[in-house]
């Protein structure tokens, strides 16, 4: 066992996301904070990947060297980014064979730090409500508020809250056109810490793109977020993705960063649900279910 | 318990409050919301949404409402309780959600308050009946009891020259009384946090140039605050006090709520004023005579029990964030069986009533591109709560309200402000009725939505006029006065409560909610003649008899409701979901 | 006109906002300040050797930083002469000195913001303290300007480029771990800044309700 101040052997027990594979400079280490915890991380020009708690030896900005590295963490690389876990590894992470298909293009869309818990941040992603009033004249608009019936399971095989039938309406749903229509979504939270929207593609309505949120605990009221997105089109460039994902993160962010408490709530009486909240309650169950502490306020026995 | 919590305190200043701003306050560890409405009326609410915890201090002064930026959920001036959740336009918001609020005393330039009171608030002596100017609160680093040590070493003149001595003339919990060559001031200690204060000073009869006393004393207390902080800075900082949430009602997290009143007189009201308000309509105003009225949503009506031993739903006429009353419109039926009469004449102004918490059955979706809101005679009434409404949010909408002369045209200050959103029709023939309905209704498009209120012939016409001109009946939405229909109440049939695991016998002369009642189940109700919808309950099997006029003809087909009150069953057996 | 833009930015916000105000079209080229750093690449670099946004293109003139393309913008499209007071000694100078305050405040609250959002290295807390010792002297400033029945930084009854250039990393400065609490007349000021006409908001940036 590690000594961390993180005790949580939940959230010690995943896998978390450091940092997209792509912005990793080769050659020198990197350090960031995962659950209260200096890491330090680093990639050479053969690809080898290491993760180790931060030492006085190997600072950040230093040359990296693999073999030097006495104490290495697990490491992941999947879905484009390096993980790492503090605890017992579990034997995979989620799927997500949308990022492996050859003819789609993966777009990392920046990493954000947020004063917020990572269970603040994942509810905000799954709900729609707050489209008019937040992402206004882009994801919606009033007076388009309704929130219509959709269906919300746990997964039993496969450990996760999926939402379907979720549909809202959005002004100018496609490029070419200046009309709203309602669209399609599904949500998929396979992961406490991970969520993925499916949206159909503007280009082929039989295929789903997908934007996913990996969110890194930085401490329990703090985050890194690395956002992506995984698109079908040739339509849009790489700028025209990066700048539509971070003005809808840059629109959320103060919202996030002024709920109060940070922590998620647990106890099902702490706030008020509607129907809309359909996906956050069987969220907020699932992380009670799982007898997650880290980040949120847990039901009071 | 901690007596520190049952201070009042000074929170903010009079002139933090400008119309149409959210101040952002905390009074030990709790964050606040202050907010002063366009009625002057100061709100001070605990700083978080009950919906997802968002402060409030990030959301919109609307004048009468202060809506959340995040999901725009709406609160009420005064009560705080929500009256619109956009994510569900067709429903009104269940009454217990309501934000947390804590006292508000407006006085001496200061809004005061107090976690946990303990008595009424009384004006500190030295203040009592002075002229007072409030200083440029000052917020300090440091506890509140470093602070209030520090501010019992203020030094001040009178005049704004050189400090002169100064003494102590009184130090308790929250504030000093200064005094120095017969000029006084108090310096109240904001308690912010366990680690932050806020420094308030009030002057006590302050001499003519404001400004340069202010100047003065913003120094003076500025180097104050220099010196409290460096002090501050030796100490280990303390803890954040820890703040309890309380809880939602239980109701709320369960999420779909039912309403345990059954007929209930809940609430005691005075009649503040009674006044014609046009040709044989009688309004009345009446106002709690202690607590605060639960939050109205338009198009909500009351039970009102009559000295005579009656009761009668009215529609309340109040404009968004009116809270401080409730006022309806009573006309007086020719053929009254008692209850307009006793209204008119027996109830007097001064007298006490008792009447039932506002029950919303007609709710006013705002998601409409264009709403139309149509009434006749008195069925102006929750009309002009939806009026205000809309034109309060800014919403395109048109209320076409028919009448026989312009005498009978109730209410007309509020109509007065409504512009050109208003079109009356006076004096038309129901042929001529029927001609303004069509040229009103001409037009549907996707997201528009008509209201009806009005006699029952007028209100038939209107339906059927809206369905030949291809309005759709989920945006069709209508409140009768009451249900003329004979009831037939010859059928008898068993009811099965899949919920409560019971079966119940219904004879022939009894109603469903009469045999639900006197066997003991809960079940709200109000007109008990299948006209506002309260009684409604879920249909899980059997062909409903229906007779009432408050479902529409899809939602009476669709045979999944149920007015219980009225409407019985066609099959032997009905399983409901109660 | 053309602007290099970048949504996040709060300097290039203080353009975007001044030019809807102004109601003045323009062009914009979005570059990739992050993550894909596009401003320090040759060809920004040769328009901007400092490596910064926003940079401007009008009428083949080429400049750069926020609060000299306000200076610009003011002085050459403004109609009504209020936004830069040229012809008002004492105004204009009053315009100059808080305009070298928003430097100020980019130096402090901006930092603390691109270090908590996109992890510069820097040292955060002197950032944060530095940003409250600015806003202390600010909200001080505003609420004796309310005294004296004004409403904007610099005296006088209409609202100056010293406004526009003050606001973004105030109303920003929530992301950078600096909250406005303390600072009352700070935050009535930012009410008042987005009732002006032709007010827009940015990414992080909402509206507020309609005057009474």
């Amino acid at each position: 066992m590690l000594d961390l101040n993180c005790k949580d052997s939940v959230i010690l027990n995943q896998w978390h996301p450091l940092s997209s594979l792509e912005e990793i400079n080769k050659g020198v280490v990197h350090k960031t904070r995962l659950l209260d915890a200096s890491i330090s991380y680093g990639i050479d020009d053969e690809g080898t990947l290491s993760t180790w708690l931060s030492n006085d030896h190997l600072k950040a900005g230093q040359p990296y060297n693999a073999a030097a590295i006495t104490d290495p963490l697990p490491v992941k690389h999947a879905h484009g980014y390096l993980w790492t876990c503090l605890g017992e590894p579990p034997e995979t992470l989620f799927s997500f064979s949308e990022f492996y298909e050859s003819d789609r293009r993966n777009v990392p869309t920046g990493v954000f730090g947020v004063h917020v818990s990572a269970g603040r941040a994942v509810e905000n992603f799954l709900d729609m409500g707050h489209f008019p009033f937040v992402h206004t004249g882009i994801l919606g608009e009033e007076p388009h508020t309704e929130v219509k019936e959709y269906d919300v399971e746990v997964s039993e095989t496969r450990d996760e809250v999926v939402a379907t039938q979720c549909q809202f309406y959005q002004p100018q749903a496609a490029l070419a056109s200046k009309e709203g229509a309602m669209v399609d979504y599904i949500y998929r939270v396979p992961h406490v810490n991970c969520a993925l929207l499916y949206k159909s593609s503007p280009t082929d309505e039989s295929r789903n793109d997908v934007i996913y949120l990996f969110l890194q605990p930085m401490g329990q009221e703090q985050i890194r977020a690395h956002t992506g997105m995984c698109v079908v089109d040739d339509m849009n460039s790489h700028e025209d993705i990066r700048y539509f994902q971070q003005t809808i993160f840059g629109q959320d962010k103060p919202i996030l960063e002024n709920q109060y408490p940070k922590r998620l709530p647990l106890d099902p009486r702490a706030e008020t649900p509607i129907r809309a909240d359909k996906t956050a309650i069987a969220f907020r169950r699932w992380l009670s279910r799982k007898g997650l502490t880290y980040g949120v306020i847990p039901v009071e026995a | 318990m901690n007596e520190n919590l049952q201070h009042w305190y000074p929170v903010a200043s009079s002139n933090d409050l400008p119309l149409r701003h959210v101040y952002q306050g905390q009074l030990w560890g709790r964050e606040l919301a202050v907010w002063r409405a366009d009625d002057g009326f100061v709100n001070v609410w605990e700083n978080r949404c009950l919906h997802r915890g968002v402060r409030l201090s990030i959301g919109l002064n609307e004048g009468r409402e202060l809506r959340c930026l995040y999901h725009g959920w709406r609160y009420a001036n005064r009560t705080a309780g929500c009256t619109y959740i956009p994510a569900h336009p067709a429903d009104a918001p269940a009454r217990t959600i309501c934000n947390n609020t804590y006292h508000a005393i407006e006085a001496h330039g200061l809004v005061w308050s107090s976690v946990e009171p303990m008595g009424d608030f009384a004006v500190p002596e030295a203040l009592e009946g002075q002229e007072t100017l409030a200083l440029r609160p000052i917020p300090v680093k440091a506890a509140p009891e470093l602070a209030l040590k520090h501010a019992a070493t203020y030094r001040f003149s009178a005049d704004g020259s050189a400090a002169n001595d100064t003494s102590v003339e009184a130090k308790e919990g929250g504030y000093v009384l200064l005094s120095a060559d017969g000029a006084q001031m108090m310096l109240f200690v904001q308690p912010i946090d366990a680690d932050r204060s806020v420094l308030r000073g009030v002057l006590i009869n302050p001499t003519e140039d404001h400004l340069a006393l202010l100047r003065y004393h913003n120094s003076g207390l500025s180097a104050l605050r220099d010196v409290i902080e460096s002090d501050a800075a030796k100490l280990p900082t303390p803890a954040a006090i820890e703040v309890s949430f309380s809880k939602v009602d239980a109701d709320l997290a369960a999420m779909p709520e039912r309403a345990k009143s059954g007929p209930k007189a809940e609430l005691r009201v005075t009649v503040a004023q009674k006044w014609l308000a046009s040709d044989g309509v009688m309004g009345f105003r009446l106002e709690s005579l202690n607590e605060q009225l639960p939050t109205v949503q338009p198009g909500a009506h009351i039970d009102v029990h009559m000295p005579n031993g009656m009761s009668r739903q009215y529609s309340l006429t109040n404009g968004p964030g009116e809270q401080d009353h409730y006022t309806i419109g009573v006309k007086l039926e020719p053929k009254s069986r008692g209850g307009s009469e006793c209204m008119h004449n027996a109830v007097q102004t001064g007298d006490v009533l008792a009447i039932s918490a506002p029950r919303a059955n007609f709710p006013l979706r705002r998601d409409a591109t264009q709403t139309v809101l149509v009434a006749g005679g008195i069925g102006i009434t929750p009309m002009l709560a939806m009026a205000q409404t809309l034109k309060a949010q800014n919403l395109p909408f048109q209320l076409h309200y028919f009448a026989q002369s312009e005498a009978h045209l109730s209410f007309r200050p509020i109509l007065d402000d409504l512009g050109e959103n208003l079109i009356t029709h006076l004096g038309l023939s129901p042929d001529e009725t029927g001609v303004a309905l069509r040229n009103a209704l001409a037009s549907y498009d996707y997201a528009h939505h008509l209201y009806i209120c009005g006699p029952g012939p007028m209100l038939e016409a209107t339906r059927k006029i809206a369905g030949d001109q291809g309005w759709p009946e989920e945006a069709v939405h209508f409140e009768y006065f009451k249900n003329v229909n004979t009831i037939d109440d010859s059928s008898s049939f068993e009811v099965a409560l899949a919920r409560s695991a019971l079966t119940l016998h219904v004879p022939a002369g009894k109603s469903i909610l009469d045999v639900l009642q006197e066997n003991g189940i809960e079940t709200p109700s109000s007109c008990e003649q299948g006209a506002c919808g309260t009684c409604l309950a879920t249909v899980i099997e059997g062909e409903p008899d229906h007779q009432d006029v408050y479902l529409s003809d899809s939602e009476k087909a669709s045979n999944s409701k149920i007015l219980t009150c009225v409407s019985r069953s066609k099959s032997k057996r009905l399983v409901l979901d109660i | 006109m053309k602007l290099y833009d970048y949504e996040l930015s709060g300097n290039c916000y203080k353009i975007r906002l001044f030019l809807s105000i102004l109601n003045k079209s323009f062009e914009t080229q979005t570059v990739d300040f992050y993550p894909g750093q596009e401003h320090k690449s040759p060809p920004m670099l040769a328009l901007n050797p400092l490596g910064q946004l926003p940079i401007i293109e009008d009428e083949g003139k080429v400049l750069r930083d926020a609060q000299a393309i306000l200076t610009y913008l003011a002085a050459k499209y403004d109609e009504t002469g209020e936004w830069y007071p040229l012809q008002d000694p004492d105004r204009l100078g009053e315009v100059a000195q808080w305009l070298a305050f928003a430097d100020g405040i980019t130096g402090t609250a901006s930092a603390a913001r691109l270090h908590d959002g996109l992890f510069y290295d820097l040292d955060v807390e002197a950032a944060r303290a530095g940003a409250h010792r600015l806003f202390r002297i600010l909200d001080e400033h505003l609420w004796f300007a309310e005294q004296a029945g004004q409403s904007w930084i610099c005296s006088g009854n209409h609202p100056t480029i010293a406004d526009i250039a003050c606001f973004p990393y105030v109303i920003l400065s929530e992301e950078g771990g600096i909250s406005r609490q303390d600072y009352p007349a700070i935050r009535r000021w930012c009410d008042r800044v987005k009732r002006i006409k032709g007010f827009i908001g940015m990414s992080g940036v909402f509206p507020t309700s309609a005057a009474a």
